[in-house]
């Protein structure tokens, strides 16, 4: 293009201020960015189950254990075709620092009611066998570089319980890539308490949840031990809602990012075209006609936004994968990526914000009038 | 001789807020091709308004301009654009090049609304510097050039596209006397050598004796006109 030259010269005529424009924009579109993704994955949270699962805790509170005396009355409601107990377990491995989710489960129960954990069948085996097993997510393995066989100590957050495990399984599966699980069994074996915090039940037919769910909280409303059933949907997203309404912040902090992006932009561009004035009334003397300029100008400002699109995602990709996301804040997030779809939506933004904010000046410079622009001191 | 711009009862009024400004008043004038003519008057005489209206960049509130047979003050801006690009040469008081560009991009920058080839806009650009004593500075950028030389640099700018006309407002007005001299010189040269027809505004009797004829505005009416003057050297 035979104005690249004229473009790419004006871009760079104010170094510095092209560069802290670049790094604003890059700022703002590394932030959206990040916001987007973490969205993502607490979206793909929400989604991680089958669909098919009921979870029931007590109408108290989730701290609250349930006895196991419920199980059986919860396999005979009908439609119901299997119950698996889970206990939410704090803990950690050797430090602090090193706190991960850590579940129970009816190790006889995982294949049929979680299989999307995707462990392969051997190693499944070996875990329902062993009492001490523990299927762990590919991310902790990686983290800890633990091998099949390893045998690991956990240490107690909650419970009075040390778990002493050996990994028999690894869970392929990005949601649930930092949780480690380890039979239910063996953590009331240590504690004798003969409760735990959920139930989950795995349903025939998806349409019989609601019924399933009220007849669940019906049967047990005037027990010592009242429940509340919910899908496992529902379940999940009471934890995302415990920080309130998370994508709604999210989404209000992107909006004004990207707002006070365009009326910073905006002013930018305005005293960059201002400066221009009596250039752009020559190069309109001696024949640049009104389109023209305006898409030079717009051109000019819309690659400005684009080269900070360009550095804030890139910025983000480098960060999101040299840093462990889930290991950072230690399992509350997955480990992060910059989805194509998010750059797409950023790129798509970067030139909103660059036609948007560079519109006004570029319109006022596309339609002076030569001989006030010639007659103008700037 | 060929009239190539014929000014009929030209009327100009600016309006400002809410008061009209006659600036002028009923210009009828002919400029045959390749004259040099000279506009000289006190400031607020309608000079540089008449010569802003010939270049096609403003529009009369009255009369007609026709350049080369047709008649650009009926031009719509878009067709005034194209018509400038290919008629019209200007040289500039504060010389107005662009200062991210060097010597060699500001003169081609005419050149870039043509369809000539990058190869046949490069020979365009490197033959007016040559012929303005500017091929030893084409990658120069105008803050590395001295005042004469980035006047220079606009007359190659102005003649790169062989325009019909080359419009100068107050060409010297920024220069010292001895690169003034060349200017001038610069000038006559493209008007006696290559024909090139010239109006020029200025308010320096000197520079006016440069032109081969010189004329008078005040308060927007032609006011004395002095024919084929003898160019000083």
């Amino acid at each position: 293009m035979k104005y690249a030259k004229l473009i790419r010269r004006n871009l760079f005529r104010n170094k510095l201020r092209s560069f802290l424009m670049i790094v604003l924009m890059g700022a703002i579109f590394f932030l959206i960015a990040a916001l987007i993704q973490i969205l993502d994955a607490f979206d793909n949270f929400d989604t991680g189950g089958a669909g098919d699962r009921l979870v029931v805790q007590s109408a108290f509170s989730l701290a609250q254990m349930l006895p196991y005396a419920h199980e059986q009355k919860l396999q005979q409601i009908p439609g119901v075709v299997g119950v698996a107990k889970s206990q939410w377990l704090g803990g950690y491995y050797k430090e602090r620092r090193n706190t991960f989710a850590i579940l129970t489960l009816d190790a006889d129960k995982v294949s049929a009611l979680f299989p999307e954990m995707n462990v392969n069948p051997d190693e499944m085996t070996e875990f329902v066998r062993d009492r001490r097993g523990a299927l762990v997510g590919q991310d902790l393995m990686e983290r800890f570089h633990w091998k099949l066989g390893e045998r690991i100590t956990l240490h107690r957050e909650i419970f009075p319980f040390d778990p002493e495990l050996t990994v028999r399984g690894v869970v392929h599966n990005n949601v649930l890539a930092s949780v480690l699980y380890l039979h239910q069994d063996y953590f009331n074996e240590a504690l004798k308490w003969n409760r735990v915090g959920t139930f989950w039940l795995k349903v025939r037919d998806r349409n019989e949840m609601p019924a399933i769910s009220q007849q669940v909280d019906a049967m047990f409303k005037n027990s010592e031990d009242p429940t509340e059933t919910f899908t496992e949907k529902e379940f999940n997203r009471q934890f995302v809602n415990m920080m309130g309404n998370v994508k709604v912040l999210f989404g209000t902090i992107s909006l004004c990012s990207i707002f006070m992006t365009v009326l910073l932009a905006a002013i930018t561009m305005s005293m960059a075209a201002r400066e221009r004035v009596t250039e752009v009334a020559v190069l309109k003397a001696i024949g640049f006609g009104r389109r023209l300029i305006l898409g030079l100008m717009l051109t000019e400002f819309v690659i400005t936004t684009l080269v900070g699109w360009a550095a804030g995602v890139g910025f983000a990709a480098l960060i999101f994968g040299s840093v462990d996301m889930a290991k950072v804040t230690m399992g509350f997030l997955p480990r992060l990526h910059v989805a194509g779809s998010t750059a797409a939506i950023c790129g798509a933004a970067a030139i909103v914000v660059g036609l948007v904010a560079g519109g006004l000046p570029s319109m006022k410079s596309a339609n002076l009038r030569v001989v006030d622009g010639l007659r103008k001191v700037v | 001789m060929e009239a190539l711009v014929q000014i009929s009862n030209v009327r100009k009024v600016y309006r400002r807020d809410a008061f009209e400004v006659p600036v002028l008043n009923g210009i009828t004038l002919d400029v045959p091709r390749g004259d040099f003519l000279a506009l000289m008057g006190p400031s607020g005489s309608g000079k540089t308004t008449l010569l802003n209206l010939i270049a096609g960049i403003d529009r009369p509130t009255g009369g007609s301009i026709t350049v080369d047979g047709r008649e650009v003050s009926r031009f719509n801006e878009s067709a005034l654009a194209s018509w400038r690009a290919r008629h019209v040469g200007f040289i500039f008081q504060l010389y107005n090049l662009i200062p991210v560009l060097n010597a060699f991009e500001n003169v081609e920058l005419p050149l870039l609304l043509t369809k000539l080839s990058k190869k046949q806009r490069r020979q365009h650009v490197e033959a007016a510097l040559e012929i303005v004593g500017l091929g030893d500075r084409m990658f120069h950028y105008p803050r590395q050039l001295s005042g004469g030389q980035e006047q220079r640099v606009a007359i190659a700018r102005a003649v790169v596209t062989d325009p019909t006309i080359i419009v100068a407002d107050e060409p010297t007005g920024d220069l010292d006397a001895k690169n003034a001299q060349e200017t001038l010189d610069l000038l006559r040269q493209l008007n006696a050598e290559f024909e090139k027809t010239i109006v020029m505004v200025t308010h320096d009797p000197k520079a006016a004796q440069h032109a081969k004829r010189t004329l008078h505005l005040e308060k927007g009416l032609l006011v004395e006109s002095v024919e084929e003057q003898t160019a000083e050297a």
